[in-house]
């Protein structure tokens, strides 16, 4: 939560702040400190200031022993260190996890194809009608592609299809990857802030220009309207002066105008540069996010991570329960082991 | 009048010395640091009259700066403005008891700098 500058003031002029860190004294202000969270306005930073008066050469010497005790160095160092990514490799075993179960799926018919072959070559079952026409052979598909170039193929565009629907996220890349597109988005909109920056400050710099010539201008006109009603008013007859001088005249308010016009657009542009403020705050926020899926991404890695000899465990591709055409109930476990007749 | 204006964004530096400027500042008035070790460096090496720091930057923050120059030297009694979007009361008290002299949250106007500028200057 965030303070409004009168609060900031308020509690400046609100609070008495003791000298130095000492605990006793620090309940003194327990209203304040139990209150972190608050926010507050301008009026209370002014107060809380005013109250707080604590000269430069007071500063707490623990916070100063602390700071000093710290060289820059090793806060360079530490800010520097690499953020502990998560695993590609984990995730590219889901990926291939999902193919192989697409694979399985696929594989399903051809085992209970495999079955019946199986069944047909059992001595003395006979499934066959009471005909006494043999049965054809089933012909192989013509023109069939080998079994894995299929799969492959199936797989890539099952997993297309899914990320294009917004089911699957994106795959895992440099540039999918979300801190780095979060940190890519910050960097580069601090990137078009300056731009626009620029341009703003071009366009304040020409005012300013055009401000001066305009001043010129003006004093020019002005001095021609002096210059012109003088003669005039010596050679009344000549229609040219006055004709001339009622142009100056007219003309005289043109830079004024001008002048006034650019001071107007100059505090548009000072009120454009002002919001641009919110692209800091909002890039603090976006920072904000990043931290806390870094230290998300850490967690997780910690809360999953494995330290036992781990081999993989043979797992039921069928269990009760499961949304799968290939159970079997009870029914067609008895048929089946009837059939069987063992 | 010199003025060091510490913040790691540039536009933000950019923003306030615009502001600076429009209180009758020139350019040559202010210079600029992204991050508090850098703002240190230039204050080992020129006298300012002011500091006006932002809190959040990365290598050393705004904190650690007014802790370090309240710590001692030249620029000990300087007055130092803290402009951050840090808005919580716990926050300002930390930073008042660091040692700066006023606080101003963004997003902030021209006014409020110069009314906070007007006051640490007098």
């Amino acid at each position: 939560m965030s303070m409004s500058q009168e609060e900031i003031e308020a509690l400046m002029s609100g609070l008495d702040i003791p000298e130095d860190d000492s605990p006793a004294e620090e309940e003194d202000i327990p209203s304040v400190t139990k209150d972190d969270n608050e926010t507050m306005s301008e009026d209370d930073i002014a107060d809380l200031i005013a109250q707080t008066d604590i000269p430069a050469e007071e500063a707490p010497a623990e916070e100063i022993a602390a700071v000093e005790e710290t060289p820059i160095e090793e806060v360079v160092a530490a800010e520097e260190m690499p953020v502990e990514k998560a695993p590609a490799a984990v995730e590219e075993e889901n990926i291939d996890d999902i193919i192989d179960s697409i694979e399985e799926v696929t594989q399903d018919s051809e085992d209970v194809e495999n079955i019946d072959e199986l069944l047909a070559g059992i001595d003395g079952m006979d499934e066959s009608e009471p005909d006494s026409q043999p049965t054809p052979k089933p012909t192989p598909a013509p023109a069939a592609k080998p079994a894995n170039v299929d799969n492959e193929a199936i797989a890539k565009d099952w997993t297309d299809n899914q990320i294009d629907q917004g089911v699957f996220p994106f795959p895992v890349e440099k540039n999918t990857k979300v801190v780095n597109q979060l940190s890519q988005v910050a960097t580069d909109s601090e990137e078009k802030a300056s731009k626009i920056f620029d341009v703003l400050s071009f366009i304040l710099d020409e005012n300013n220009e055009i401000q001066k010539n305009s001043k010129a201008l003006d004093e020019f006109v002005s001095k021609q309207v002096v210059l012109l009603d003088s003669l005039s008013k010596k050679f009344p007859n000549i229609a040219a002066f006055k004709a001339n001088l009622e142009l100056a005249q007219s003309l005289q308010t043109m830079p004024k105008d001008i002048i006034s016009r650019t001071d107007a657009e100059n505090a548009q542009l000072f009120q454009a540069m002002e919001l641009m403020q919110f692209h800091d705050i909002n890039r603090q926020k976006i920072e904000r996010v990043m931290s806390v899926i870094k230290k998300l991404s850490t967690y997780l890695n910690n809360l999953f991570e494995d330290e036992t000899d781990y081999h993989d465990v043979a797992a039921a591709k069928h269990i009760h329960g499961d949304a799968n055409n290939n159970l079997v109930d009870e029914q067609d476990l008895d048929a089946l082991i009837a059939e069987f007749g063992n | 009048m010199k003025i060091l204006i510490v913040d790691d964004s540039s536009t933000m530096r950019r923003i306030i010395g615009n502001v600076v400027m429009q209180l009758g500042f020139s350019r040559d008035d202010f210079d600029e640091a992204e991050d508090g070790v850098k703002a240190w460096k230039i204050l080992s090496e020129s006298q300012y009259d002011i500091i006006l720091t932002d809190w959040n930057m990365p290598n050393m923050n705004g904190l650690e700066l007014v802790q370090k120059v309240r710590a001692g030297g030249a620029h000990q009694k300087v007055p130092i403005i803290m402009i951050t979007t840090e808005g919580g009361k716990g926050e300002v008290i930390t930073a008042l008891k660091a040692g700066v002299n006023n606080y101003i949250v963004k997003p902030f106007s021209a006014e409020i700098l110069k009314e906070k500028l007007d006051g640490v200057l007098k």
